[in-house]
């Protein structure tokens, strides 16, 4: 008993953070159709931001998120006129070259990394970093609970922007329909630069909080960049109960081999992978495709 | 002028075999280093160029055939006789990932990819037969520089002019459409997943062939050098700077990139982040010249040749 609560609180506080990175990939896939590799770079840089605004300023880590938050949206939009807007658009299907344009921008970022904070491991230590409360009878971590407070946050926000203003409208109305959005008046390019900026902000965000939980090195991310590719395809790219859903799915799976079974924890990476293969073969339009073909096929019965 | 690239083809492959008797250890070390960048950047561009199908995964068929010749000799076999069953190995892993991984197309498939290259390298440093993340060191009296060279040499020259007759044959324009368009390439008959699979577990091969001479010659491998994931990036990133599907490309990138990492690495500060200017290139490269080093030197020259019939 103690197990299973154990191992329901730790997934949906890693569900929580998993969904914020998550989320950032699919808001920028959504506007341009470009997978951003470089977001495992920039929750990298967001991991380092925070480390600097807590070594030099002494600033809480938790509340350097409000400063690391902006700073990466800004970042994101530079980089986008920078670098992003000079490709040609791509079509439906995400293109060859913005994957390999922005895989260069990840190299570029991590290797800046290497250059300005070295190749050592680095941690965030905060006086509350060993402390532990209480949820349900099972201790959790006081930075965990943070964390999840932080992407809970983060998200409520997220969709706070999407549903209620004109410029979450206006992403939306360009993820469904770019000519469409475009003949009703809306400034595409400009949206894909939004777009650009609140998806690195949340890559800066989610690195942020993530410095908290792990030691990390200029090579950090990477996994992450797979666990969140891992749960866009459980939960499809667009739909935002989806992406909730593919990351509870993943976290409860790493928690549960990792309580269950004797599968080392150095193998915890693995299990993203291994998901994501048995997703492609078994349902490879994800969960949503594998609701819909059981709603339908109970229907024509 | 047809004539033309296979003369300088096979003078340069004739250049690199005699190149023991003209050059000292230390140069005939660059040019190894060189001949190992052709094979892994040929290999790769028979999938992820002719195919268009770009993998970041390929470190994994280095090191499985890295590992297959260290534990084979370990136990006894000729380091040069391990080889082929290396390559099979690294060929039957590529089909085993590449069923799944072929379902997805383009980004995806590149991303799945990554994933390969990872749960490979985790896999070798904590199972304990491969020695785990200290690595493992061939046996000893297996070591003769100038028949690793040349090995390394005839693989390279073999490798290039595999990926020539790919490109010319019946199978070479099977990929070429999958890359244009697959879903026309499937309506014209092609059955792009088995053609995709083939070029895979050739490619695979010929590069798990690649690692276990790395092994004969450098004595020693562990997951941080042969899984390395930038190991990875350079197999990639060497055809693209160079000219992707295309047979001078690869060689040209492996020429730049190979030349670069030996300037590189004799500059301590720079050690850890060359990948830096390979990221550089790679942005400008997508940016300006996708066709990369060979398609910028063909516009250059094509300009110099119109001009000179234009005055002729």
């Amino acid at each position: 008993m103690q197990d299973i609560a154990g191992v329901l609180v730790n997934s949906v506080i890693s569900a929580a953070l998993y969904a914020t990175m998550a989320y950032g990939l699919a808001v920028i896939y959504g506007v341009m159709r470009i997978i951003n590799l470089a977001h495992a770079g920039l929750m990298m840089l967001g991991a380092y931001a925070t480390l600097t605004l807590f070594t030099r300023f002494s600033l809480d880590p938790f509340l350097s998120l409000f400063v690391v938050g902006p700073l990466f949206f800004l970042i994101g939009v530079v980089l986008y006129h920078l670098v992003v807007s000079r490709l040609p658009r791509s079509g439906a299907t995400p293109s060859m070259e913005s994957l390999l344009l922005l895989f260069g921008v990840w190299l570029v970022l991590q290797n800046l990394a290497y250059v300005i904070w070295t190749g050592d491991t680095q941690s965030i230590l905060t006086g509350y970093t060993m402390k532990s409360v209480a949820v349900f009878g099972v201790r959790v971590g006081v930075p965990s609970f943070f964390v999840f407070a932080g992407s809970v946050l983060s998200l409520v926000f997220l969709n706070v922007v999407l549903k209620a203003t004109y410029l979450g409208k206006a992403i939306r109305a360009v993820t469904q329909n770019r000519d469409a959005a475009l003949l009703a008046g809306v400034d595409a390019d400009r949206i894909s630069a939004v777009a650009f900026g609140l998806g690195t902000a949340f890559a800066g965000v989610a690195g942020g909080m993530l410095s908290t939980l792990y030691a990390f090195t200029p090579d950090f991310g990477r996994s992450f960049l797979l666990k969140a590719f891992c749960i866009i395809v459980l939960g499809g790219m667009e739909s935002v109960t989806g992406v909730a859903a593919g990351a509870l799915v993943l976290a409860l799976l790493e928690n549960g081999l990792a309580v269950w079974t004797t599968i080392p924890t150095s193998f915890q990476d693995a299990v993203s992978f291994a998901l994501l293969f048995v997703a492609l073969v078994a349902f490879p339009r994800g969960l949503p495709g594998l609701f819909a073909r059981f709603a339908r096929s109970r229907t024509i019965r | 002028m047809k004539a033309f690239p296979w003369a300088s083809g096979a003078a340069l492959g004739v250049l690199a075999l005699a190149a023991p008797l003209m050059l000292e250890r230390g140069t005939l070390n660059d040019v190894w280093s060189l001949a190992f960048a052709v094979v892994l950047a040929s290999a790769w561009n028979l999938l992820g160029g002719f195919a268009g199908q770009v993998s970041l995964g390929y470190s994994a068929f280095l090191g499985i055939g890295a590992y297959a010749t260290v534990l084979l000799s370990l136990r006894g076999m000729n380091p040069f006789l391990t080889l082929p069953l290396g390559a099979a190995l690294a060929a039957a892993f590529s089909v085993l990932v590449g069923l799944p991984a072929f379902r997805l197309r383009g980004p995806y498939f590149t991303i799945a990819t990554i994933g390969v290259g990872e749960v490979v390298r985790v896999c070798a440093s904590s199972v304990s037969f491969t020695g785990g993340s200290s690595g493992l060191r061939m046996p000893p009296g297996s070591f003769d520089f100038t028949l690793n060279y040349l090995s390394m040499a005839t693989l390279a020259i073999a490798v290039v002019a595999l990926a020539a007759f790919v490109k010319r044959s019946a199978f070479g324009q099977a990929l070429a459409a999958i890359r244009q368009d697959i879903d026309a390439a499937e309506a014209l008959g092609i059955d792009s997943t088995r053609f995709k699979l083939a070029a895979h577990a050739l490619s695979a091969a010929l590069v798990a062939v690649a690692g276990g001479l790395y092994a004969i010659n450098f004595q020693y491998i562990a997951p941080g050098s042969v899984f390395d994931f930038r190991l990875s990036l350079s197999i990639v990133l060497m055809p693209i700077v160079g000219g992707v599907g295309t047979i001078a490309g690869p060689v040209l990138g492996a020429l730049v990139f190979s030349t670069l990492q030996v300037k590189l690495l004799s500059i301590p500060a720079l050690r850890d982040s060359y990948l830096f200017l390979y990221g550089t290139l790679l942005i400008v490269v997508m940016l300006f010249e996708p066709k990369g080093i060979l398609g910028l030197l063909r516009r250059f020259f094509d300009r110099r040749l119109r001009r000179f019939y234009a005055d002729a």
